[in-house]
């Protein structure tokens, strides 16, 4: 413990120059803009500058580059709570009450709760990545397919109904994602699956074409929709005082936030898709332990809060396994991978006591980094907040023409935009009768990963299902997901026998 | 007045200046470099580690474009079909032999031009140092008397390293049990976590992890030693007549000009020979390795002929 800390205090004097401290700046101004633009998503952005990077030290490079990675955690929410257009799959789940929070005139303290939250987790995440790095990072590898493949199944029956409105609609929605998530090439056997001879499904539907395309363009579609005077209606403008979360505002998201940062923490250890189970796990437990859950899904800050805060300390324990195994489970690390790699700096389980210099340097600017992004992004929230201001008429068209441009920076891919627009008219009818665009979102990003655990650990079993019960860690989660099964039918018998006994 | 004499001055200028470079040879615009993979794999770092240096000796900048998708279809399709003029390249890899005989492409390697190959690794088997298998022998007999037991991760299915794992499995004359992941990361994190008694690789992957004894290398299918393990000894030294590993090179569209090619073959031949990149090159622990564009299509005509045979023998 001692010693963490004195190698931590000479990482702050490596950090503290002032050429790590320029690059550090850098990284997370070029973070924020990166997640605010829809589309273009960390990795893509930390892809397109390593080059940039070439002529530096391997610490400063990474600061700058680590930079963006988080920077664009806090930058991802801004579009999804101000125009409903989620940047990353991470800021999903934020469009459900952050977009509402905006549309009744709170998108300050939207935006706010967003830095505030993003802060105090990855200040929590740091302080887990000093700590615990080395034991996690054991521990992560202990998740084989068959506990990955329980971890999922987990998820996939909890997190679906995450917003609390139909059961039955949500598993309709997951069951479309699970369908949509079957494009592409077989995982195992490499052939090809509803690709009707398209060399472009070959390669699967890109999440962020339909995420942007139900969400952002669906929510496009439903607003042209609308009669004349409520597309001239103008959104409640802000006074200023109003701009910043009220101090009981504060109070209502202090316990989420801090749950938030735990949920994310212990995800992100899991290889794959962490921000998206963070996120949607984090809401779920807002949701259900609250004292009023009527209001989420119309403007809960604590629905922000939570989530937003998920991912931030998700991003934090991603780089345990890099640093610590030099094994990238989140696609940003692995682009960061490669930037270690060019800068001669062989990541793996050497890393720490090779480089001590490089990881403590990195890990004391990730600190700063979280200091500069917060006093960054509060002084912003007023400017976005009036984004607002403009009237529909001409705000709706520049949603469509930011989300094309986006969506076109990810892959530089014309039909990735005609898949977004395909999306974007089924989020209309979707919204239309009442159908959630999250569950479909979560079964597409679960899908292909709970098909190749489930056909992995078969194969290495020979066929034997009890692969899934004789390991620990695997039996625990399916019991968990039977019991939440179980549990309400239990109780609603309950109800029902006592309704009767009181007849 | 003077406005308009000036004006006539920088149309002039304009003229004068325009005629060398109309008439001036190939390159006269930047070249780009189509990778068929996302930004951040192998075959991305290195060509963007290549690309200044190579630029340096055209003369003109050399851009990297990533495009994705279709387990590499996506990005050959559209390098195939890319203007024959010389400023569209594509990264050839080996896949590029692969992919054709399993799906329906819309190009095999003969609709390209070979240009250089830059890289080429060897390929090799890893089990974690506390498996009771102390070399190749130990191993190979246990699965012969085991047949289908070993599981043996690789990086997908119908991926470079699952054919090789296929192709010595017959040269050795055994049976693995072949486990396919979504990458080489998730499949070296599968044997540290012991889920997997083996892993078909091709190096950088799980290098670091056997420079820290967690991870040996039981079998080496190259044609010499690796110069940073020189106690390893390859497959063929232990009388298993079998090398294979997977190549790095650039293509041109069929019919792109010959002048136009040898231009490019030069300046990134001389990229390569710069000092620089070949630290670069060390650093990534890739092992370059220099064919011109006849030698260079010899061994995308040979691969293809293989790899063909081995799909074949897998989907009966």
């Amino acid at each position: 413990m001692f010693e963490s800390l004195q190698h931590l205090a000479t990482g702050f004097t490596i950090a503290g120059t002032v050429q790590n401290l320029l690059y550090c700046l850098i990284g997370a101004i070029v973070g924020t803009l990166i997640g605010v633009l829809p589309g273009i998503g960390p990795i893509a952005g930390i892809a397109l500058l390593i080059p940039a990077t070439f002529s530096l030290n391997p610490t400063s490079a990474i600061i700058m580059l680590a930079g963006i990675y988080y920077g664009a955690m806090y930058g991802g929410s801004t579009t999804s709570i101000l125009l409903n257009v989620p940047g990353e799959t991470a800021s999903v789940i934020t469009c459900i009450d952050g977009y509402q929070m905006a549309q009744k005139g709170r998108a300050g303290p939207a935006l706010a709760i967003c830095a505030i939250g993003s802060f105090i987790a990855g200040t929590i995440g740091l302080f887990g990545l000093v700590f615990l790095a080395p034991p996690l990072a054991e521990a992560a590898l202990a998740f084989g397919p068959p506990e990955y493949f329980s971890l999922m199944i987990f998820g996939f029956i909890v997190l679906s109904n995450v917003t609390g409105t139909s059961l039955l609609k949500a598993l309709m929605m997951a069951t479309v994602g699970l369908i949509i998530g079957t494009i592409g090439l077989d995982p195992v056997t490499g052939d090809a699956r509803f690709v009707f001879g398209s060399t472009y499904l070959l390669g699967g539907i890109e999440f962020v074409a339909v995420a942007i395309g139900l969400f952002g363009i669906g929510e496009v579609l439903t607003n042209v929709h609308q009669p004349q005077e409520l597309l001239d209606q103008r959104v409640t403008v802000p006074r200023f005082r109003d701009l910043y979360p009220s101090l009981q505002d504060l109070k209502k998201s202090i316990a989420s936030i801090l749950r938030g940062a735990g949920i994310g923490f212990g995800v992100g250890l899991v290889p794959g898709p962490a921000p998206v189970i963070a996120t949607y796990s984090s809401y779920m437990i807002e949701r259900k332990i609250s004292k009023h859950p009527e209001e989420f899904g119309k403007g809960a800050i604590e629905g922000v809060a939570g989530p937003e805060s998920a991912n931030n300390s998700a991003c934090q324990s991603a780089f345990i396994p890099l640093f610590v195994l030099g094994i990238p489970f989140a696609p940003p690390t692995a682009i960061l991978l490669g930037a270690l790699l060019i800068h001669g700096v062989s990541p793996g389980p050497l890393l720490i006591s090779q480089h001590p210099g490089l990881f403590w340097g990195v890990i004391a600017s990730m600190y700063i980094g979280n200091f500069i992004l917060l006093i960054l992004n509060l002084p912003f929230v007023p400017l976005f907040a009036n984004i607002l201001r403009i009237p529909k008429k001409i705000l709706l068209p520049l949603v469509i023409l930011f989300c094309i441009t986006g969506m076109y920076t990810v892959n530089n891919s014309i039909p990735d935009i005609w898949v977004m627009l395909l999306f974007g008219a089924l989020g209309f009818l979707m919204r239309k009768w009442a159908y959630e665009g999250a569950p479909l979102l979560l079964a597409l990003v679960l899908g292909p990963r709970l098909e190749i655990a489930f056909r992995q650990s078969l194969m290495i079993s020979h066929g034997d299902f009890g692969i899934f019960i004789n390991r620990p860690i695997s039996m625990v989660f399916l019991l968990a997901t039977v019991l939440f099964l179980i549990i309400p039918l239990i109780r609603m018998t309950l109800k029902k026998q006592r309704k009767e006994g009181g007849l | 007045m003077l406005r308009k004499k000036i004006l006539g001055l920088l149309v002039i200028l304009t003229l004068l200046v325009s005629v060398p470079i109309q008439a001036a040879e190939f390159p006269t615009k930047e070249v780009q470099v189509i990778i068929p993979w996302a930004a951040g794999g192998a075959t991305d770092l290195i060509f963007r580690a290549l690309a200044p240096h190579a630029a340096k000796h055209l003369g003109k900048a050399v851009v990297i474009v990533n495009r994705p998708g279709g387990g590499s279809a996506v990005g050959y399709t559209e390098g195939a079909k890319a203007k024959a003029d010389g400023y569209t390249l594509t990264s050839a890899v080996t896949p590029l032999t692969i992919l054709p005989h399993q799906v329906t492409t819309a190009y095999t390697y003969k609709d390209f031009e070979p240009v250089i190959n830059v890289v080429s690794d060897p390929s090799m088997f890893l089990i974690r140092s506390d498996m009771p298998w102390k070399n190749l022998r130990e191993f190979v007999d246990f699965a012969k008397k085991n047949p289908n037991m070993i599981t043996v991760g690789n990086s997908g299915a119908g991926g470079g390293v699952h054919l090789v794992a296929l192709a010595f499995e017959k040269a050795a004359g055994v049976k693995f049990n072949h486990i396919p992941f979504s990458g080489g990361g998730p499949s070296v994190t599968a044997i540290l976590g012991a889920h997997i008694n083996a892993v078909s690789v091709s190096p950088p992957e799980g290098i670091e992890h056997v420079k820290a004894g967690k991870l040996k290398i039981i079998a080496l299918f190259a044609e010499k030693r690796l110069e940073m393990f020189p106690d390893v000894l390859t497959v063929k030294e232990q009388g298993i007549d079998f090398a294979m590993g997977m190549w790095r090179g650039l293509i041109a569209p069929k019919g792109t000009p010959a002048d136009a090619i040898k231009k490019l073959h030069d300046a990134f031949k001389l990229g390569m020979e710069d000092p620089a990149f070949q630290k670069t090159a060390k650093d990534m622990a890739v092992n370059l390795s220099y064919l011109g564009p006849e030698a260079f299509g010899k061994l995308m005509a040979n691969d293809h002929e293989f790899f063909g045979k081995l799909v074949k023998e897998i989907k009966k």
